[in-house]
């Protein structure tokens, strides 16, 4: 048994993939409102009459639901598990606990990233396909619209990882899940607006936080392993 | 007898608090070690400074000849449970072991280890359902199933029946005959009493007094309990 199958046994995966669930249908009920808000009030302009608004905001919104998931996700996984009593039998394995919180952060990408990009463009295809049933096809400026969706996808993955492991390293110095779950709100008032507000150049944009997203979570990660590494129980 | 657990002049302060205070003991291959103390006589600290859950201020531990914190290699001839033990309570207890054995990087017999337990019906029961006498033996089967050569238990006779704890002096007796050596803490004197070889008198931080069960008990007769409380009690 291999540290990332004993990691994945310690965690309630079924729990997380309702909460996914849960995200994604929320996420599709607002597209879908959207999709005909565009239609019946033209005048709210391209957020809602085109497929780069529509984009931009469903991304925006993805990412900011799923921060907070990747948080309380985070803090359950590492805040709980470092701060709590559990961390008394996690130190007497012969295991370095930087190895041991590595495989943490990966499993935390990996489920984040993998239900962002799905639920991103799950969401993003089934507003398409009504849109095409009912016939109100907003404008498309770009004919790469699917690899637009896909890269958004990918990268809003990508940010709200990162927003979790900076959130999960917050509340392990605060000692609180509820610290971990209170920053990535912080976070997430700032970095949705930053990609929703320029709906024309959405894979800039989340490159761009990508980019910064990545520094800022390696940066509370170094913090974060270097902190558990000297810690004592 | 081989020397297997070491602890030389060791010292623990925690702000300006002085916990352990030029602590020393030995502790011989296949021996049963109480360490007894009041509350708050620093037993549990001095058995994480052993398992490098806590770093020592000055002193050394050695444990099968290496010091401790040199790397967690040593960590895998440990077995241990400090405290009330937890588990991750979606798991039922074959999950628990077969876990702590990869961890471990080692091989046990987990159904024998759940009968020598008192588990062997509720392997496939999750951890949330168990009673306290429960969890306390299965953290003492996972303590011990991958067969460490030096056993740690912190007050682990807490929260068992009267015919559990029999039945667990009786393992620990077992585990010692087979060369397993075993740290036990109590402030319970008669627990300690009736299970270790030799005793040591965990005072004002450090080991006030070490004697040998069956020696000092044929000495102090019926005394052997004040004897041992004058010394937990002693200042200074």
């Amino acid at each position: 048994m291999n540290l990332f199958k004993i990691e994945m046994m310690k965690i309630r995966l079924s729990s997380y993939l309702w909460a996914v669930f849960g995200i994604f249908i929320s996420m599709q009920a607002m597209g879908i409102l959207f999709l005909f808000l565009g239609v019946y009030t033209p005048q709210e302009g391209e957020l809602f009459t085109e497929w780069s608004g529509l984009s931009a905001l469903s991304t925006a919104l993805t990412i900011a639901c799923f921060s907070v998931f990747s948080a309380v996700a985070g803090g359950r996984m590492i805040v709980d598990e470092y701060c709590g009593k559990n961390a008394v039998m996690l130190f007497t394995y012969p295991v370095r606990r930087k190895k041991i919180l590595n495989v943490k952060c990966m499993i935390l990408l990996c489920i984040t990233t993998g239900a962002v990009f799905i639920s991103n463009t799950s969401v993003l295809g089934i507003m398409y396909f009504t849109a095409k049933i009912f016939g109100i096809m907003p404008e498309s400026s770009e004919g790469s619209f699917i690899l637009q969706v896909l890269l958004s996808g990918l990268l809003s993955g990508i940010i709200s990882s990162a927003i979790g492991i900076i959130s999960a390293a917050v509340g392990w110095i605060k000692r609180s899940v509820m610290a971990a779950v209170i920053c990535s709100l912080l976070i997430v008032c700032i970095v949705p607006n930053f990609i929703a507000g320029m709906p024309g150049h959405i894979v800039m944009t989340t490159f761009a936080a990508g980019v910064c997203s990545i520094f800022a979570a390696g940066g509370m990660y170094r913090f974060l392993a270097k902190g558990i590494e000297r810690m004592e129980v | 007898m081989n020397i297997i657990l070491e602890v030389n002049s060791v010292e623990k302060s925690y702000g300006y608090s002085q916990v352990i205070n030029h602590c020393s003991f030995k502790i011989r291959e296949g021996e049963i070690y109480g360490l007894l103390g009041i509350n708050g006589a620093g037993k549990t600290t001095l058995m994480k400074m052993i398992l490098g859950l806590q770093q020592t201020d000055r002193g050394n531990i050695r444990v099968l000849g290496r010091e401790s914190g040199d790397d967690t290699e040593y960590l895998s001839k440990i077995g241990s449970m400090i405290e009330i033990p937890v588990f991750y309570e979606h798991l039922n207890a074959v999950e628990i072991l077969s876990m702590h054995l990869a961890l471990m990087g080692k091989k046990g017999n987990i159904p024998e280890t759940l009968a020598m337990a008192g588990l062997e019906n509720a392997g496939k029961k999750p951890v949330s359902r168990y009673s306290l006498g429960m969890r306390q033996r299965l953290g003492i089967a996972r303590a011990v199933i991958h067969a460490p050569k030096l056993l740690i238990l912190d007050e682990p006779l807490n929260g068992l029946d009267p015919v559990a704890i029999t039945e667990m002096r009786e393992l620990m007796r077992n585990l010692a005959a087979r060369g397993m050596s075993i740290l036990l803490s109590s402030h319970m004197v008669g627990e300690i009493r009736h299970t270790a070889d030799r005793i040591g008198i965990l005072s004002d931080g450090y080991i006030k007094q070490e004697f040998s069960v069956a020696e000092q008990a044929a000495e102090c007769g019926e005394n052997f309990e004040d004897y041992v409380i004058n010394y937990m009690r002693r200042k200074g």
